[in-house]
């Protein structure tokens, strides 16, 4: 019977990796349990809110390994194998650890052919880091990602799921990672439609600090 | 009525057409300003004139023949009347899916920035019309900036008592919760989305049973993109024939054309539909960047077959045209490539993004994807073989149509129409073969 196993496929572990967050760490305060209640409610079932949760979570911890997939399902009493799913489907849930920065410079097709991967490979040398490569002093991590839905205002970058930076050229990098060494995150850009700017002389919202207009984007200089 | 493939626009008069989705209004996504220029006009009528209930509301959609601006182009009064008459134990739901994510595509994350309201009222009007209590919207988790603007607004719109118990006083009661996505092309695909919402892993499923039968939490669900949900409040307040005039009489309505690619103006641009891809160019974008000549149009998103140079006279922006012109309507983002492109490499981008979409759940798409993006990148790299590209179309076939979802189709035909229309660039780039391959695939006799 014992020869079943002839040659073992992996090596198994002595023992469970260990965790990155103390039990301590691993609670969700009052005011984001009374969210989660609220989430809840919003879905017929629990189950519903994983994605809110893992999203808070996500804020809070920085990433999402594995303890803290738990503590997320164990908040909306669902298994944590279908948590561990749903987590591990989708980009934007990081499962390792990242950058302070997350630069996710989108290569997708319209943004190649406008320049996406000069933009990607000046950040690249730049930071002196890989796409999906975080850079030694954990400040940055680079990566290539598809199209994030900005493809008028090619080529562009995203930090850390949050602010679009469109337009790219390799001056607005230059900025962008000073100010970003400085923590200054960028305020939100309004593109400004071309209609709007041809009837309304500009961008028809007036409570926006940053306004871009789309324009010709430039000549790429590597595709790939 | 138009001549058949002639070259004369549908659109009519579009120089002089008047905007409706995104009306040059200032600071319209606030709530006061769309309530002054008549927001939540149509909403208010549909909830209290007697002209309105939801049957009239539903047959008023379907005779404006407005169809489905996600891409498949479907038509939504149609849609709607599939859902099974109205059982108070069961409850209904509505998704509108803001999950833009096909390469090529950014006018709904400016709808939504420039016009939220009018997505919540089309929801709101929806729901009455299939008599829906709970509506959730999709959108995209890259979109985290434009979530939280729609959150803002849309607390204004329930605290005003648009959305949320006792509409505007009537005994129709609705909720509207915004759901962020977090990164899945494949969330885009209709059982996905909705699996994804149940919080599921998103793997899309078989369909029939069709949403209408069994979408969320198996109770009756339509999913609708937001554009096209945009258009039911337009609908209401001008009427079904407004609508149905405006533009291609088969694929009629306003639509957010976005330009990419090599154009002097890009950007998000509302016409009529059927306009003619050449205006939409040279007029609209204002022309080839650098004046270059123009290389191919991809009409309508990633998945949609792209279209030479000299395929594209007389093609006016219409389902119907663009199907006989051999492509598709798709969502109307279109990539404009100028003659420096290359387009094998460019095809090799294209198929890694499904490679890199692909949700993994069935195996021809799961392992196709995969070997048609080494495949086309052997050919990019200049190591691959002419009987390649055979090869490639013969997996395409193995594809398509295979699946449970369309992701495998749509990975599938950019690679097939591009082999197709450039085979000229793809043999420049291949090695001979030793061995032709006639159909039959032999393996290769090594490098």
């Amino acid at each position: 019977m014992t020869d079943f196993i002839k040659d073992p496929v992996i090596l198994m572990p002595e023992r469970h990796p260990e965790p990155v967050f103390s039990t301590e760490e691993l609670v969700f305060t009052a005011e984001e349990t009374r969210q989660i209640a609220t989430w809840v409610s919003q879905y017929p079932t629990a189950d519903g809110a994983i994605m809110k949760v893992l999203w808070m979570a996500q804020e809070k911890f920085g990433f999402l390994p594995p303890e803290v997939i738990r503590l997320s399902a164990g908040a909306l009493g669902m298994p944590y194998a279908r948590a561990f799913g749903v987590a591990t489907f989708y980009t934007q849930y990081f499962k390792s650890k990242k950058g302070r920065y997350v630069l996710d410079v989108c290569t997708c097709f319209s943004c190649q052919i406008c320049g996406g991967y000069d933009m990607l490979h000046y950040l690249e040398e730049k930071l002196g880091a890989h796409a999906g490569e975080t850079t030694d002093d954990g400040l940055f991590t680079i990566q290539e990602v598809e199209c994030l839905g900005a493809c008028g205002s090619a080529p562009m970058l995203q930090i850390t799921n949050g602010p679009y930076v469109m337009n790219l050229t390799e001056e607005k990098i230059d900025a962008l990672i000073d100010a970003l060494k400085r923590d200054q995150l960028p305020f939100f850009s309004s593109v400004t439609l071309p209609q709007d700017e041809d009837d309304l002389g500009g961008n028809r919202r007036t409570d926006v600090r940053d306004t871009l207009t789309y324009s010709a984007p430039p000549v790429a200089k590597t595709l790939g | 009525m138009e001549e058949k493939n002639g070259a004369t626009s549908k659109a009519g008069d579009w120089r002089s057409y008047e905007r409706v989705l995104l009306p040059p209004v200032r600071d319209l996504h606030r709530l006061e300003v769309y309530e002054q220029n008549g927001g939540y006009e149509a909403l208010r009528e549909v909830l209290t004139s007697d002209k309105w209930d939801p049957t009239s509301v539903t047959n008023e959609v379907r005779n404006s023949g407005l169809r489905g601006r996600g891409g498949a182009g479907f038509l939504t009064g149609l849609k709607w009347t599939f859902m099974p008459p109205v059982d108070p134990n069961i409850p209904r739901f509505l998704c509108g899916n803001g999950d833009e994510s096909e390469p090529g595509t950014f006018k709904d994350r400016q709808l939504m920035e420039f016009n939220p309201h009018l997505i919540f009222e089309g929801m709101l009007i929806a729901s009455y019309a299939m008599s829906i209590t709970t509506s959730y919207l999709y959108v995209r988790g890259e979109f985290a900036d434009w979530i939280s603007l729609m959150e803002v607004e849309l607390a204004k719109a329930y605290e005003k008592g648009y959305v949320g118990k006792n509409v505007l006083g009537t005994d129709f009661s609705t909720d509207l919760v915004i759901h962020k996505g977090a990164g899945a092309y494949i969330c885009g695909e209709e059982s996905s989305l909705m699996i994804s919402l149940e919080g599921e892993r998103p793997y899309p499923r078989a369909k029939p049973p069709f949403p209408a039968q069994r979408g969320l939490w198996n109770y009756p669900t339509t999913i609708n993109n937001v554009e096209t949900l945009a258009c039911v409040p337009l609908i209401i307040n001008r009427g079904g024939e407004w609508f149905a005039d405006l533009g291609s009489h088969r694929h009629p309505g306003p639509v957010l054309y976005g330009i990419s690619g090599h154009v002097n103006r890009p950007g998000v641009y509302e016409y009529p539909t059927g306009m003619l891809i050449t205006d939409l160019i040279y007029d609209v974008a204002k022309g080839m960047r650098g004046s270059k000549k123009l290389k191919a149009v991809v009409p309508g998103g990633s998945s949609t077959p792209i279209l030479r140079a000299d395929q594209i006279d007389g093609v006016t922006m219409d389902a119907e045209t663009l199907r006989d012109a051999g492509s598709m309507m798709g969502t109307a983002g279109m990539l404009i490539m100028d003659e420096d492109t290359d387009i094998v490499s460019w095809l090799r981008r294209v198929t890694r993004f499904y490679h890199h979409e692909s949700c993994g759940q069935c195996t021809p798409c799961r392992e196709g994807t995969g070997w048609i993006e080494n495949i086309v990148t052997r050919i990019d790299e200049g190591a691959g073989n002419l009987r390649d590209l055979d090869l490639l179309i013969d997996l395409c076939f193995q594809m398509e149509g295979r699946t449970v979802c369309a992701l495998a189709d749509a990975a599938a035909w950019p690679v097939r129409f591009t082999i197709e229309r450039f085979r000229d660039e793809f043999e420049a780039r291949c090695r001979p073969s030793l061995v032709p391959s006639g159909g039959v695939l032999t393996p290769a006799l090594g490098p």
